[in-house]
Order: C-alpha cells, then sequence, then structure tokens
C-alpha cells in the first residue's frame, strides 16, 4: 500500500490545469487525487485515465454499452488490481521506474506538431513493448485489466480505447471545471486498466475549453444542468428532429433524474448528456425554470449546437409555450377591419398630419426637399 | 507483394476452388478483409492503405476532436487539424439534419458521405460504437489513383474490425 512518504501535496493557485501542465513538463506517472472529486492517472506525462464523482465510471459505460456482465468486469478488475499491487515498484524507489521510462512516448510528441489527443506510437498497445514502463519488477509483467478484457473476448481492442478516450475526455472536463483546491499527488500509482490510450494534457485542457464552449454556444445557462429533466408534455413545433441521445434522455426522463443520474442510468458520459439536455433546451422541447434567460436567439443559427434539430430555429423563437401568443400581445392587438373602412387607422402613438400627405417633420432634409420642388414647380408657370 | 504461390497453411486454403488460389488471394487483399480486430490506431493505419489515400483522421462526434491523424495531414498545425476536424464533422451532422427532414420517416442513418474536389475524393464514414457519439473516419483520396466503390467497401470492412458490434 502506499506509504505516507510517497504523497506529494500539491497546493497550488494556478489551479489543477497548472499541476496537470508541471506533471506533464516532468513525464510524470501516477496518480492526481482532487479530494473527492475524481482522480487522474498520468503515464509518462499523458493522461491515461481519469474518474471523476460527476460521470459514469468505466465500468458502467462497459457494462452499458456492451452488455458485460457486472460480476465478470469486477472479477477482472480484482484480479489486475491484486496483481498491480503485488508488483508495486514503490516498495523500491518511488520515482525510478516509470519515469525514466520509456523515451519513446515522451519525445516524439514534443516535436510532433499534430499533438491532439492520440497515441504517439501504437507499440505501446503491445503489451511487451511497454515493458520498459513497468518498472523494476522480479515477477512477470503485470497483465493490465484492459488486456485482461480483451483475452477475455469481452470487447475488441479499438472498443477498450474508444471507451477510455470517451471515460477520459468526460471524467477530465468536470474534474476541470469543478475548481478544488487540493491535489496529491502519488508517484507511480497506476489504473488497474493499465496505459490503454494517451491524451496529451495540452490536448486535454484544449478539448475541455472547446466542450465548455459547445455548452455555452448551445444554452448558456447552468442552471439546467443540476435539475431535473422534465420534457414538456407538449410542443409547439410542427416537426421535431432528434439525435439518438436525445431520444435516450427524453426517454429516460421521468421528471426526477437530473442530467449526471440520467448519464449514468444510460451508461453515456456526462458530457454528452449535458449537451443533450441543453440541446433539447434550446429547442424548447424541456421545462426551463421561470428565470432562466432565452436563448439567443439572434446569434445561433449558424454555427451553434451541431446536433440541433433544423426545426431549432422555429422552436427557438418560442422559448416556453405560453410565451408564443403573448409575445404579439406586448405590441398592442392588431387593428381590426371596419366594414366599410378604406384605410388603415394610424398606430396608436403615431402623428399623421392630413390623410393625404406624407408625414413631414422639421428635418432640414425635408425642407430642403420642399424648397426645390416649390422652386421646380414656379419654374414650370 | 510477397505471395506464396500457393497457400501455405491448409486453414488458408480456400475449400471451393484450390485452382485458383491467386485470385482468391489477390480479392481478400484488395477487399482488406481479416481476422484481427483492430485498434484506433491500426484502423487508421488500414485506412492509409486504402488504395490512393492521401490524408486520414478519425473525428470523435460529440465533441468534433482530432482522436488520430494520419497522412499529409500529420504535418499541418494542430490548430488546423482541429479546425478540420471541427468543420467535417458539422457538415457530416448538418447533413444529417438536412436529410432527416426529407427523408421519409423523419430517421436517417448516414453510412458514408463524399465530396469530390480538385484536391480529391473526401469521404467521411460514421462508425458506430457502444458507447458515445459514433467515431467518424476521414479520408481524401488521389483522382486518378483511387476507386471510390473499393474505398468504401474497405472503409466497410474496417468498421466491422473496429467494434464487435
Amino acid at each position: 500500500m502506499p506509504s505516507v512518504h510517497s504523497v506529494h501535496s500539491v497546493h497550488d493557485v494556478r489551479g489543477v490545469r497548472g499541476v496537470l501542465g508541471g506533471l506533464a513538463a516532468d513525464r510524470a506517472t501516477g496518480s492526481l487525487r482532487l479530494g473527492r472529486a475524481g482522480v487522474l492517472y498520468l503515464t509518462g506525462g499523458r493522461v491515461t485515465y481519469a474518474q471523476s464523482a460527476a460521470t459514469p465510471r468505466l465500468e458502467d459505460l462497459l457494462v452499458a454499452g456492451l452488455g458485460i456482465p457486472v460480476g465478470v468486469l469486477r472479477r477482472i478488475r480484482r484480479a489486475a488490481a491484486a496483481e498491480l499491487r503485488e508488483s508495486d515498484p514503490r516498495t523500491h524507489d518511488p520515482q525510478a521506474g516509470p519515469r525514466t521510462g520509456d523515451p519513446r512516448t515522451g519525445d516524439p510528441r514534443t516535436h510532433d506538431p499534430q499533438a491532439g489527443p492520440r497515441t504517439g506510437d501504437p507499440r505501446t498497445h503491445d503489451p511487451r513493448a511497454r515493458d520498459p514502463q513497468a518498472g523494476p519488477r522480479t515477477l512477470g509483467p503485470p497483465v493490465a485489466g484492459g488486456e485482461r478484457l480483451i483475452a477475455a473476448g469481452l470487447l475488441t481492442r479499438g472498443e477498450l480505447e474508444f471507451c477510455v478516450l470517451s471515460a477520459v475526455l468526460d471524467a477530465a472536463y468536470f474534474l476541470l471545471e469543478a475548481a478544488t483546491g487540493r491535489a496529491r499527488f502519488r508517484p507511480g500509482e497506476r489504473h488497474w486498466l493499465g496505459p490503454q490510450w494517451h491524451v496529451d494534457v495540452t490536448g486535454l485542457l484544449r478539448e475541455c475549453e472547446r466542450r465548455r464552449e459547445q455548452l455555452e454556444r448551445t444554452w448558456p445557462s447552468p442552471e439546467l444542468d443540476t435539475l431535473p429533466v422534465v420534457p414538456l408534455r407538449r410542443v409547439a413545433a410542427q416537426r421535431v428532429v432528434l439525435n439518438p441521445l436525445q431520444w435516450e434522455v427524453l426517454v429516460g426522463a421521468d421528471s426526477t433524474a437530473t442530467p449526471a443520474e440520467l448519464a449514468r442510468r444510460l451508461g453515456r458520459p456526462a458530457y454528452s448528456v449535458l449537451l443533450a439536455v441543453r440541446q433539447l433546451a434550446s429547442s424548447g422541447l424541456l421545462q426551463v425554470p421561470a428565470s432562466s434567460p432565452v436563448p439567443p436567439s439572434p446569434a445561433p443559427p449558424p454555427s451553434p449546437a451541431p446536433d440541433q434539430a433544423p426545426v431549432t430555429p422555429v422552436v427557438a423563437a418560442t422559448p416556453a409555450t405560453p410565451a408564443a401568443p403573448a409575445e404579439p400581445a406586448a405590441r398592442g392587438p392588431l387593428p381590426r377591419r371596419a366594414r366599410g373602412a378604406t384605410e388603415i387607422p394610424p398606430p396608436a402613438g403615431s402623428v399623421r398630419t392630413a390623410d393625404w400627405l406624407p408625414g413631414a417633420n422639421g428635418d432640414p432634409a425635408d425642407v430642403n426637399l420642399l424648397i426645390r420642388l416649390r422652386n421646380a414647380l414656379e419654374a414650370f408657370t | 507483394m510477397n505471395r506464396m504461390p500457393f497457400p501455405a497453411k491448409s486453414s488458408d486454403r480456400p475449400e471451393y476452388s484450390p485452382c485458383f488460389p491467386y485470385a482468391v488471394r489477390t480479392m481478400r487483399d484488395i477487399t482488406g478483409e481479416g481476422d484481427r480486430v483492430l485498434g484506433i490506431e491500426d484502423c487508421l493505419t488500414e485506412v492509409l492503405a486504402i488504395p490512393g489515400a492521401l490524408d486520414a483522421m478519425l473525428i470523435d462526434q460529440t465533441s468534433g476532436t482530432a482522436v488520430a491523424v494520419g497522412g499529409a495531414s500529420r504535418h499541418t498545425g494542430v490548430d488546423d487539424v482541429e479546425r478540420s476536424a471541427a468543420g467535417l464533422n458539422e457538415a457530416l451532422r448538418a447533413t444529417l439534419d438536412g436529410l432527416a427532414v426529407v427523408s421519409p420517416g423523419g430517421t436517417v442513418r448516414i453510412d458514408d458521405m463524399m465530396v469530390t474536389t480538385d484536391g480529391g475524393h473526401h469521404v467521411l464514414r460514421p462508425l458506430r460504437t457502444p458507447f458515445d457519439g459514433p467515431l467518424v473516419v476521414y479520408v481524401r483520396l488521389d483522382r486518378e489513383r483511387s476507386n471510390l466503390a473499393l474505398a468504401r467497401h474497405r472503409l466497410q470492412v474496417l468498421s466491422g474490425r473496429l467494434t464487435s458490434t
């Protein structure tokens, strides 16, 4: 078990982002625990796993997405975790193995202009190739949980990698948004799954930023994020187009579950559910609290919420159903046509001089025009 | 490519036509069918192995971020890659939205989407994944050296090998 001396306490005014950046620069391997919010696991300075209290765990995604039995998953996790504990290199030098580990994992990335979240080296997928990272050991290399899952035929490597990627991006978003003051880094601590997919810290921060902006663009208020999702019983639009996740959210919404609870229940990443909820709100399909801001009506159509249904312009104009008839009423009732009337009565408040003349005021342009007109008429006679 | 004149192992031998090992082996090469299940990075390699492929990219559809990049776009800047990933993702989504309204029944599922420019054929294909929004494969093909039908077929086979569902 980790001894106390291997715990680095990080109090940092730069926040979690700064700490992460520092660890990336050091090519550190270990776990960064952010209080109760969750944990980030790093391997060679890159994030290989993340877990947040606000998001479904990877296990939940696997169970819901692939129908892997919970018991089987738990057994594999225990076996992998136990073996990892036995082979813990921290009984020797906590930083010897992983940090000096594998120069390949860090170096090519710094020169590679394409530093987005992706693997640097396909060879790291091979358990044997990862051997040097595993730290000093006398026993054989422990088989990481991910390899066990694949060997058991529960999922393909592509599925595992994509699932880890989804889980990391999802958890990191909520971890970095929740600004916790205290972060503890434990060098050498690894996740039972093993490094299945690497995400660059810079790429991760950029992605979190983009996700935040995407939410902002879709529906600028965070109010709905923590409230139960309540779909409207009737919709004003003639036609509604949903994407599959929006459909799942609507079907799963029972008027008591918040987006986070829905995500766990559906086995979908919390961010995706949150985005779907905000999209539904901006399409006018959800009940929104009265104080909620009206969606940004003039701005959104070009870039916004990519998943938005084509009907949204129609719906977005009427955020809550009762607002639709209320809007014209605010401008006063439309003039009623009277029998035999030949002209439109002037709108209230406007000044009209004579019926057959255009309205005129003291505008110098008008005066000049009149003078020129008079001169022209006089020239005629 | 170095091929044995005859199948070396008995398991490789097609049971129905032992007379045409060449034809059978070449077909298998062309169609890109294989038993091995792929990881994301292997998937990109396989996409780039499509005859005439110049650029390839895997895009996460939820956020429009580039998950993996290969080919010529590897050497462009990070920002450009991110921007093109976001744009392509957007294009696919806009097309989905447009088609959903005109499709009978109002539901739509895109198998692939192609755009031809003077720079080549661009093919986008969403791969279903069991977890999040689909992963989108993008590949740019040389106009002279590629075969669209073959590329489509290869992408279809690939998607079956990336995920088991």
